[in-house]
């Protein structure tokens, strides 16, 4: 079924890629040209380049090896304070993704039915055209408010924001209330950030509650956990799964989905009863000082007892340790080992358990704020204001959702909205390196979603399930192949740039959002020439050159003087354990417990949860990740499937309220026996993507779409599943995996 | 004289089975997608739940100090350099796959699929090296559970964590003895067994032994030369067959859930 590149085809490709190289040989390529120039290659055109990776959104810094105009090994840069000279897995198969045969290295336009996979090739001129026609026919016939726009947290981001608001739409979708708006709500409710640094230095019991950190991998992050762990600190991890996480942990606590909230909720009360918190930094930091006792008071480790499945003992302990280790302790803020809607409360107690301990933006602390935004102190090209938007947004914040910030919206209920056609029916859809088919809930309801819409252009690298459904594919330069906006990130401002030509006629997202926007009669919202000159006018503040800039890889920014202040961003300017803004809204001013559903007999909450061979929903195609991944399963507990008469290897059929899937199963000691586990990102519909299609199954066609009313997360753990054997299979035999030593 | 300059300390304590090195030797080292140098060798998941435990480790060419797969090449194929490492030269290899048999660890990986097959195995990155680099498992590894040194300063880490840690080790730097000695150590929370590493039972390298077979008079020599010729084409014949069979040798994925 999929087809696998061997040596000698991995080689062909790039004398392919290299074929402009040779044709050109006395007009060398810009790429090369400008590497040569910033005394990158040598004559040869061999050398190493400094860029980012985009495998996932942690971007750490990557020196590219290339050699005679292709590249042939990424390493972890080690300036660069997210890779520190490591890459993982990902980003070690990262050319792979830029190399992949299933690139789309031309425009398309569909000529079959939607979802067919048939397209033609285009022109960039014809496939610009035709978006922006549509467009603009939809803008005038329905008002620029019936155009979705949705896109993925890239740095190329702030130029579609641009796209969008220009062209007056309020309806972005982005992937965040899939992901993490409980705790980017939650702890912009308790400190004013959204999301606070962690700080390994010191710490001594670190609290994962469901951060996959070893699988669900942040280099530098991951890394300092380990090193943590190295030097004896304790780990506490709350998960429903032994995850390889759990198994570095001192104590794994296999907790019941849906009540990590209710163990927190209790870990304070322990905490506040017996007067174990940081009483000075609380007193001077923190709202609610006072009455935290008497709002904790019911919340007793017995309790969670009933909630939880842990034993009050334990409970008891593990609030004891944490309390000890004063600010040298950690609880994790994200995300969760289970996402239901009570998951903006588990945040809440998260960021209070921090709060008690007083390692929140103190000296030494392990909770820091030093987020400065991706691009304070760059410049920018200059632009007009934008036009005023008066309708609704579809997505219902915050006129439904009013406490969730703009820029994370509900993606969910954008797709509802389509459906349903209220406030009002949108028409047109521009989808730029996102795939809302394969990570919304509710597969089948996004599809029908698609199919309402008049028009759909996506921006992709590779015909992933969106791309395959849409009317017009604008190709994509690959990360390795492009420049984007800088990152400003500890004090630097670090570049991403081209280090081998785009292949085909792939353009940077930065070159298809002008064009576009040009033709929209947009033009004043584009004023860079090039990618060169945008990235030139970001750097004019700085005194740095961009040649100097490409050459080193980042440009130093100007230093800030002097010790800060701890100020907190909230209304009071204080950390707000109780809030008065939760009051006013109608919602618990303290952290507090909401009763999850549990799954009724004969049915298992169904998990799901990241591996370190793959990012969401977009590296299954990799056929470097492919090689040394895990085939997908369905992980049961042994003993549950022993007493339902199913063996490992057998063919399940999963039924949720909205989807059914069929997948093997995986029976396993490492799960919960009320529980069952899906990888994400399979089960693709895309015959596009010669190697993951055909693997696995969506969990996407069982997730049913249930919306947490304050944060506006999606509770992804909240799907319950039936199990059964399907009937007159025969069990699917688990071959050796290649990277398996046994 | 052979050096033995180089060294690992992998140490399963930190491996998080991420296979970052995985990728990043197949990248390096151009390796077939159907074949890999390096594999992970893994507990699986033992005890009863919830009481678990799971370990892993990377493992690769030991670059053994008497290297057993050298002293089985009847046509120089495999040398040790002058800095101990074990190096492969696919020009010189008539596909025999002795090294495969002579090898305690399990090595030598065949293409079993290719018409020309070759071996495949790590040469210790040795472009990295020339470059003043580390092999690219070692270089890009997240936990540090792959170390990259001098040997004697590997080995000597190896004994220093053992020794402040005691509780966390097994008392047993694996690669020290191991086949005579190599240059890649491994330390662990549990016995090499469980991590499935062979167990060779044998302290001295049989590397001496088998010189004397492959390495003997030149009428010897002369003689094993065309019984490998023969070998070599029934083999061949064979090869094909037997990829077929062990893509069908179905195996459970974690040997310690075995039902």
């Amino acid at each position: 079924m999929a087809k696998t590149l061997s040596r000698r085809d991995f080689l062909k490709l790039g004398a392919v890629a290299a074929g402009g190289l040779a044709v050109g040989k006395f007009i060398p390529p810009q790429v090369a040209q400008a590497a040569r120039l910033a005394g990158h290659l040598n004559a040869a055109g061999d050398g190493y380049i400094p860029s980012m990776c985009e495998m996932c959104v942690w971007r750490c810094g990557l020196l590219a090896k290339v050699r005679n105009g292709r590249v042939v090994k990424l390493d972890g840069n080690p300036e660069h304070p997210h890779s520190r000279g490591n890459l993982c897995t990902r980003g070690q198969a990262g050319l792979m993704n830029t190399y992949d045969p299933d690139r789309v290295l031309t425009p398309l336009i569909r000529v079959g039915a939607r979802g067919e996979g048939l397209f033609r090739k285009a022109s960039w001129d014809e496939a610009l055209d035709l978006t922006a026609s549509h467009m603009l026919s939809i803008k005038q016939n329905y008002g620029p408010e019936a155009m979705v726009f949705s896109s993925t947290h890239n740095l190329s981001q702030v130029q579609f924001e641009n796209l969008l608001y220009a062209f007056g739409s309020p309806n972005y979708g982005t992937q965040r209330s899939l992901c993490f708006n409980s705790m980017i709500t939650a702890f912009l409710m308790t400190y004013g950030i959204e999301e606070p640094e962690r700080n390994y230095d010191n710490v001594e019991f670190i609290l994962l509650v469901g951060r996959n950190l070893m699988e669900a991998i942040s280099t530098s992050e991951t890394s300092q956990l380990s090193q943590a762990l190295d030097r004896g600190a304790k780990l506490v991890y709350l998960d429903p799964r032994y995850t390889k996480t759990a198994s570095k942990s001192a104590e794994w606590i296999p907790i019941r989905p849906g009540t990590d909230s209710a163990f927190l909720l209790a870990m304070i009360h322990v905490i506040v009863m017996n007067e174990l918190a940081d009483c000075d930094f609380v007193r001077q930091y923190v709202v609610g000082c006072d009455d935290i006792q008497e709002a904790m008071r019911s919340y007793t480790p017995a309790w969670a007892e009933q909630k939880t499945g842990v034993p009050a003992a334990t409970i008891e302990r593990v609030a004891r340790e944490y309390a000890a280790a004063k600010h040298n302790a950690l609880a994790h803020p994200g995300w969760r080992t289970s996402n239901f809607v009570n998951s903006f409360q588990t945040e809440r107690a998260l960021a209070t358990l921090n709060a008690l301990s007083g390692n929140v933006l103190t000296a030494g602390g392990c909770l820091s704020a030093d987020v400065s935004s991706e691009s304070a102190g760059l410049g920018a090209p200059p632009q007009p204001p934008y036009p005023r938007i008066s309708a609704l947004r579809l997505d219902g914040t915050p006129w439904k959702y009013p406490l969730v910030p703009l820029k994370l919206g509900v993606f969910q209920e954008l797709r509802d909205a389509i459906l349903t056609g209220e406030p009002y029916q949108a028409h047109g859809w521009f989808i730029s390196r996102q795939n809302p088919i394969l990570a919304l809930p509710d597969r089948q309801k996004t599809l029908q979603a698609f199919a309402k819409m008049d028009f759909i252009a996506t921006v992709d690298i590779i015909l992933n399930d969106t791309a395959w459904y849409s009317d017009v594919v604008l190709p994509e330069a690959s990360y390795l192949e492009r420049y984007d906006p800088l990152l400003v990130l500890g004090g630097k401002a670090f570049i991403r740039q081209p280090v081998i030509e785009p292949q085909g006629e792939a353009k940077s997202a930065l070159w298809i959002y002008k064009q576009l926007g040009e033709r929209l009669g947009l033009s004043d919202y584009f004023q860079y020439a090039d990618e060169e000159d945008y990235i030139r006018q970001q750097i004019a503040p700085l005194g740095t050159t961009l040649e100097a800039l490409k050459f080193k890889g980042y440009a130093e920014m100007p230093s800030e003087e002097g010790e800060k202040e701890i100020v907190f961003n909230t209304p009071s300017g204080k950390i707000e354990i109780y809030s008065e803004t939760l009051a006013k809204a109608g919602f618990s001013p303290w952290p507090t417990w909401e009763e999850p559903p549990a799954p009724p007999a004969g049915q298992f909450y169904l998990l799901t949860g990241k591996v370190a061979q793959a990012t969401q929903f977009g590296t299954q195609n990799n056929q470097l990740l492919h090689k040394y991944s895990d085939e997908p399963r369905l992980w049961m507990n042994k003993d549950t499937a022993k007493s339902m008469g199913l063996v490992n290897g057998d063919w399940v059929e999963v039924t949720s309220a909205v989807g059914k899937v069929h997948i093997p199963l995986y029976a396993t000691k490492a799960i919960r026996p009320d529980c069952v586990y899906m990888t994400p990102g399979y089960g693709h519909l895309s015959k596009g993507l010669t190697t993951a299609f055909g693997i696995g199954a969506s969990d996407s066609v069982l997730h049913v779409t249930y919306t947490d009313p304050i944060s506006g997360g999606q509770a992804l753990s909240q799907t319950f599943v039936s199990v059964k054997k399907v009937p007159g299979s025969t069990p699917a035999p688990l071959p050796k995996p290649l990277y398996s030593g046994e | 004289m052979t050096e033995h300059k180089y060294g690992f300390l992998i140490d399963a304590s930190c491996c998080i089975d991420c296979r970052a090195c995985l990728v990043a030797c197949s990248v390096e080292n151009n390796v077939p997608m159907k074949n890999t140098r390096i594999w992970i060798h893994d507990t699986g998941v033992m005890g009863e739940y919830p009481n678990l435990s799971r370990y892993s480790a990377p493992f690769h060419c030991m670059h053994c100090v008497d290297p057993s797969c050298v002293s089985a090449c009847t046509v120089g194929a495999l040398q040790q350099s002058r800095e101990g490492i074990v190096i492969y030269d696919q020009d010189r290899c008539i596909g025999c796959r002795y090294c495969m048999y002579a090898c305690p660890f399990e090595v030598p990986n065949f293409e079993w699929q290719e018409r020309l097959a070759l071996i495949i195995k790590c040469d210790l990155c040795t472009a990295r090296l020339d470059e003043g680099g580390q092999p690219a498992c070692a270089a890009t590894c997240p936990t540090r559970a792959i170390q990259f040194g001098r040997r004697d300063e590997m080995l000597n880490l190896a004994y220093k964590r053992i020794q402040e840690n005691p509780q966390r080790y097994v008392a047993h730097v694996y690669g020290e003895h191991e086949n005579g000695g190599t240059s890649t150590f491994y330390i662990s929370p549990v016995p090499f067994e469980q991590l499935g590493f062979p167990v060779t039972g044998q302290t001295e390298s049989p590397a001496h032994f088998n010189r004397l077979v492959t390495h003997g008079t030149p009428t010897v020599a002369a003689g094993v030369a065309i019984g490998m010729a023969g070998i070599y084409l029934a083999i061949k014949r064979q090869a094909a067959d037997n990829a077929a069979a062990a893509a069908e040798h179905a195996r459970p994925e974690h040997k310690a859930e075995e039902e």
